[in-house]
């Protein structure tokens, strides 16, 4: 490639074609080259070093999707159901998600588009206004539940909702004010990581290790079959696999600069992520199957009542913890889930959409993005709103909301035209077309106990 | 202004040539101002989208009758 005289910030490539080099491809190209760096040392250090540069949305998607609803829903599950089935059940579902998140980094790598972006110029408009209906909603009232999670979990100290709402959006700007993605994305790595705090809560509850043990060998006690359990099955499958998720992780793989040779890296981060979120969700249902040995009534607890209800049992430091936890869990998801919709929103409207972006270019992405979370946050300081419907649908919604999204990202990843040779291997479509199923037959087994629930009766149900 | 601040951050051909070369060409900002060609749906394709489609409304006024009963 020539590099043209014209003026600065402008090159010619071979084709004739302008190229003009904006802050976000520099942004860029120091981060590639770093990589490139470190790709052509020998050695475990290096090694290390390259996975170190290029973890970052796999690990932030599934942390940040063990968000607040996440979160309360593996507490209510070892709340109501104690040690045995769901324990080897959320396990299963974050394999689920490695699945599907998989797909999107190939995607991301492959085109260096966004999510919102290749549905719209491959399917059209009729179906990006769908999609894009369908993520708006979901991250809009997923974002009021991260905000209710932080307002209640700070609430467990005596902070005022205002306040907690003030604090989560200066972290969240203050992420944000880099103008930088590697500084965006390893600041909420830093505050992803803290995620991991409920490990030391469920130590805090002594958990009977050998029924645990049992339980991931045989799944068992089973829950039985009602509509209950019906409901935490849901939740939890929608506390791993949402259509945020997807937008989001092919998003930030675009944005970090991932390209076909990185997607052993991204494979490995999104495996990463996963492993360290199902630690904690794990860990989340540990620390509140005591209540259930206890006999407590958890219905419609929220996170300063599971905290409050668990400080007899694990101590005052071990319900801060998990406070502080479920407050850590809002903020991130808060972050990521905002960032989904700017990303997208830029993605739809041909609007720059970058974390690379200074703010002076990047101003509807940063509109979008501060919008989404502001609005949110206002919402849940409105009192007498009755959120807690929010809370109990928000998960449902999102398992509801995936099949037809996850059909969209099918079809894309098997698409040879913009794909090429990373169309998904067959195997890989068995498990994704698998995933489909469950998911639409768990919202048709759901929808039947709500609208019928004589046949749900008949289906053994209860 | 923005151009202004492209060309601070730009300093020279060689700065561009950096770019260029550790970029791959679609990776440039530049570059994804084109649309990929869109694709024609199949029959057996649509039938699924719409499908789901319904699914999904169907399945939201479900959920809104659960809140209703929920609520009362």
């Amino acid at each position: 490639m020539s590099v043209g005289s014209q003026s600065p910030g402008t090159a010619e490539t071979g084709d004739a074609e302008a190229v003009v080099i904006t802050h976000e491809d520099v942004d860029r190209a120091h981060d590639r080259v770093r990589v490139s760096a470190a790709r052509g040392q020998r050695g475990f250090f290096s090694g290390a070093r390259l996975l170190w540069l290029l973890v970052g949305p796999g690990v932030l998607v599934m942390l940040g999707e063990n968000d607040g609803p996440s979160m309360l829903s593996y507490a209510a599950t070892g709340a109501k159901f104690g040690i045995g089935f769901f324990l080897p059940f959320v396990v299963l579902t974050f394999c689920m998600a490695i699945v599907v998140q998989e797909m999107t980094v190939r995607l991301g790598a492959a085109t260096h588009r966004g999510h919102a972006e290749l549905i719209f110029d491959r399917f059209g408009p009729f179906w990006g206004w769908f999609s894009m209906m369908d993520l708006a909603i979901g991250n809009f009232l997923t974002l009021i539940t991260e905000f209710i999670a932080i307002r209640a979990g700070l609430g467990f100290f005596g902070v005022p909702p205002w306040m907690a709402v003030l604090i989560a959006l200066v972290i969240l700007y203050g992420a944000l004010m880099s103008h930088r993605y590697w500084t965006w994305e390893r600041i909420t790595l830093a505050a992803a990581a803290f995620n991991l705090v409920f490990i030391p809560v469920a130590l805090m509850a002594h958990p009977n290790w050998h029924a645990v043990g049992h339980s991931f060998i045989t799944w068992q006690p089973l829950p039985g079959f009602n509509k209950d359990v019906l409901l935490i099955v849901l939740a939890d499958i929608g506390a791993t696999v949402t259509p945020w998720m997807l937008f989001f992780q092919q998003s930030a793989t675009v944005d970090k600069g991932l390209t076909t040779k990185d997607i052993r890296f991204g494979r490995i981060d999104t495996a990463l992520g996963a492993a360290l979120a199902t630690a904690a969700a794990v860990a989340t249902i540990l620390a509140t199957a005591p209540l259930f040995a206890h006999q407590m009534s958890a219905d419609n607890f929220q996170a300063g009542e599971f905290a409050q209800a668990l400080q007899p049992i694990i101590g005052r430091f071990g319900a801060s913890l998990f406070a502080l936890g479920m407050v850590e869990a809002g903020i991130v998801a808060s972050i990521t889930i905002s960032t989904s919709s700017a990303y997208a929103f830029g993605e739809v409207a041909h609007k720059p959409h970058s974390l690379n972006l200074p703010m002076r270019q990047g101003k509807a992405f940063y509109s979008v993005l501060s919008l989404c979370a502001v609005a949110a946050a206002a919402i849940v300081l409105i009192p007498g709103l009755p959120l807690v419907y929010v809370v109990l649908v928000v998960n449902v919604v999102a398992v509801l909301a995936m099949p037809p999204a996850l059909v969209f990202l099918f079809m894309l990843v098997n698409d040879k035209e913009i794909m090429g040779d990373l169309v998904s291997p067959a195997w890989a479509n068995v498990l994704a077309t698998a995933v489909v199923l469950i998911l639409t037959a768990a919202g048709v087994l759901f929808g039947i106990s709500i609208i019928a629930p004589n046949i749900f009766a008949a289906l053994g149900g209860k | 202004m923005a151009k202004k601040e492209e060309a601070q951050v730009l300093g020279s051909a060689a700065d561009e040539s950096w770019v260029l070369s550790s970029l791959e060409h679609d990776q440039l900002v530049r570059a994804k101002k084109h649309h990929i060609p869109r694709r024609h749906l199949k029959g057996p394709e649509l039938v699924v989208l719409w499908s789901l489609r319904l699914y999904l409304l169907f399945m939201m006024v479900v959920v809104g009758y659960q809140v209703w009963i929920a609520a009362r």
